[in-house]
């Protein structure tokens, strides 16, 4: 079994568990809403039981993992390379800074902020190009959205 | 008669300028989304939800459809020219697509394409206009019982034919039937799985959910990989030789016929029916062996099959409210967003809508086809955008449409732990499309079930003494067995 593979398994494995877990609580808490109450089935009634389908679902292709078969639809999926993984970070970082900023900063900083960020995390090098882009991105956005499409997005301090 | 009274005043609707602008702007949208790499129709279709916002609701759904079909055909493009599908539906475009790309001959594929998909959209929309209502009608006889297995058997359909492993597309299913009980109990109006955050009364929303499973997910797989070159060969001549033309002509109308077929059952995915139209032009060639080496009917049935497809598809999601792929679960939540219902009542409450949505299907193929012909030189352009400029055109369109359809900062959290749950479930090939139908689908199928346990008084015979709704449940058991049966010897090999 080659590296990739192996760890392919361990990822495999955790998300199970993981679903696994989440599928037992999910049963478990249904129980405590009424299975059954007087005019029929209760609100704990479907997801009582599709906690515990879920649940023995996941153990089984846990089960079926450890025997060495892939769970999914056969493929062995590719994982990144170094570059190729720190470009997805950078999405991801990205996404998650925008919430973090989106609510205190405004749509039009935030928005200005993260694309010039994520531009020099892509690599580009052109500050140019990074502040007419990340301007566009940002100013250019809000206004067709707030102004033209009536979208209210958030304004940060200083009405910015 | 009347079909074809409301299918007139749903043309005058369609060719209004505004509707008619929103079905060009959509048909263009589509395109770009088809061609640009990282992005499917389904996350497509999500991010360029808020850009209806402003619209009513038939303009809403008029342009989204438009960018659906719109983005099928895109994905041609890059199949063809650079061997990479834009979507699912056009993995097997590539084969001879990109072969007549290397010899020269990209504009007769794309041109072909273009005119294929135009055949298969139109013909497959005549058929829903015809198809649609009385089944619409039959609908409307439905209790609660046979809802439930009606919606049983579409999640049957879809996690059967979802992919290769039964139990894995079943999991899938059953998670998004679980997600989607969060929030108020439709029944009893108790919260659940809430766990007291305000945000959770409302339930996840389908969209920024949609976003992060499709639209995240797909850009971060896209970050990974290096973009492959594009063909730089001669575009050729649009339209196909004469001889040409004679080996596409029947691959087209039987291209139509499978991709309307199968389109009409719920789940069976876009890819299906243009592999089936592949393998029975290969079958009834003469000369079997062009096919790989640039055999135009490669190109002609799998395209057309695939929009005669996304027209049939919206047979079963206008008549009886169930979304047959991924695609269609967003333009479901567009729907909802709009305060409408896909299903029989539809028809009775909102015809006016109904029927221009149905029209605009007509315009927007022959709006795809004047605009795609001519424009090939133009989408081919596009393909040059660098990964770079289009990665933070697409996160922040994905970051305002999953903020401002509620002004919520949560959903934009939801959006993002949606992505990178999506970016780990391709990477174990889970298939998705169950879980996003599960998730749509739960709150109506809990109600119905439920609901008809309460009629009974909570005898489950209800569901086997009513003919129709006993129907439906064998079908739904010969789905899942005849697809355990279907699986069980490749699984018995590889253990």
């Amino acid at each position: 079994m080659s590296s990739q593979s192996a760890s392919h398994r361990v990822v495999e494995r955790a998300v199970l568990a993981c679903l696994c877990a989440v599928f037992a609580a999910a049963t478990g808490i249904a129980y405590t809403y009424s299975l059954k109450d007087d005019l029929g089935p209760g609100a704990g009634f479907f997801p009582f039981w599709l906690g515990l389908i879920g649940a023995v679902l996941s153990l089984v292709l846990l089960a079926r993992s450890w025997r060495g078969r892939t769970i999914g639809d056969g493929a062995e999926a590719r994982w990144p390379d170094r570059p190729g993984a720190l470009r997805a970070v950078a999405l991801l970082g990205s996404l998650v800074a925008s919430a973090l900023l989106l609510a205190p900063v405004g749509f039009r900083l935030t928005a200005f902020v993260v694309t010039a960020a994520l531009l020099v995390a892509l690599g580009v090098r052109r500050p140019v190009v990074i502040v007419a882009f990340a301007l566009a991105a940002s100013f250019g956005l809000f206004h067709v959205f707030y102004y033209w499409l009536k979208v209210p997005l958030p304004i940060g301090p200083f009405g910015v | 008669m009347d079909t074809l009274s409301h299918l007139a005043s749903g043309f005058a609707a369609a060719l209004s300028p505004a509707y008619f602008t929103y079905a060009f702007a959509g048909c263009v949208l589509g395109t770009l989304i088809g061609v640009l790499p990282g992005l499917g129709p389904a996350a497509g279709t999500a991010i360029l939800i808020p850009l209806t916002f402003k619209l009513d609701a038939t303009g809403a759904i008029i342009m989204l459809a438009a960018i659906y079909y719109g983005a099928m055909y895109g994905g041609t493009i890059t199949s063809v020219l650079i061997n990479v599908p834009g979507e699912a539906a056009s993995v097997i475009t590539c084969l001879d697509g990109h072969q007549m790309a290397k010899q020269g001959r990209a504009g007769t594929a794309l041109g072909i394409a273009a005119i294929g998909s135009f055949i298969g959209g139109t013909v497959a929309t005549i058929a829903l206009a015809l198809i649609a209502p009385p089944l619409a009608r039959f609908a409307l006889k439905f209790g609660p019982p046979e809802f439930f297995a009606l919606m049983l058997l579409g999640l049957c359909l879809v996690s059967g034919l979802a992919g290769r492993s039964l139990a894995a597309a079943v999991l899938m299913t059953v998670l998004g039937l679980l997600v989607s009980m969060i929030g108020i109990d439709p029944v009893r109006g108790a919260p659940r799985f809430a766990f007291g955050v305000a945000d959770l009364y409302d339930g996840l929303g389908i969209v920024p959910v949609v976003m992060g499973l499709f639209g995240v997910a797909e850009i971060l797989i896209t970050a990974e990989q290096p973009l492959r070159e594009v063909v730089r060969s001669k575009f050729g001549s649009l339209l196909p030789s004469r001889d040409e033309w004679a080996r596409a002509w029947g691959a087209i109308w039987r291209g139509t016929g499978i991709g309307f077929g199968l389109g009409l059952v719920p789940g069976i995915g876009a890819i299906v029916p243009t592999f089936v139209a592949y393998v029975a032009e290969k079958r009834l060639s003469k000369t079997p062996e062009r096919f790989g080496r640039g055999a135009i009917e490669g190109v002609a049935a799998p395209e057309t099959a695939n929009n005669a497809y996304a027209n049939a598809a919206m047979v079963p999601f206008l008549t009886l409210g169930i979304p047959s792929s991924p695609t269609i679960a967003v333009l479901m939540g567009a729907f909802i967003v709009n305060g409408l219902t896909p299903g029989p009542f539809l028809f009775q409450e909102r015809p006016d809508l109904v029927w221009a949505v149905i029209a605009s299907f007509f315009v927007g193929n022959a709006i795809l086809l004047v605009l795609n012909l001519p424009l090939v030189g133009l989408w081919a352009k596009i393909l040059h955008v660098p990964f770079k400029y289009l990665a933070v055109g697409v996160l922040l369109f994905c970051l305002l449409g999953a903020y401002s359809l509620q002004q919520s900062v949560f959903d934009v959290w939801v959006m993002i732990a949606s992505g990178v749950f999506g970016y780990a479930m391709r990477k174990l090939d889970l298939p998705l499309a169950p879980l996003v139908l599960g998730l749509i689908l739960g709150p109506p199928i809990e109600k119905s079930l439920r609901t008809s346990l309460e009629m009974s008084g909570g005898d489950y015979g209800i569901f086997f003494t009513r003919p129709l709704c006993l129907a439906l449940l064998i079908v739904s058991a010969v789905v899942l067995v005849g697809a355990a049966l279907r699986l069980a010897p490749k699984q018995l090999r590889e253990a």
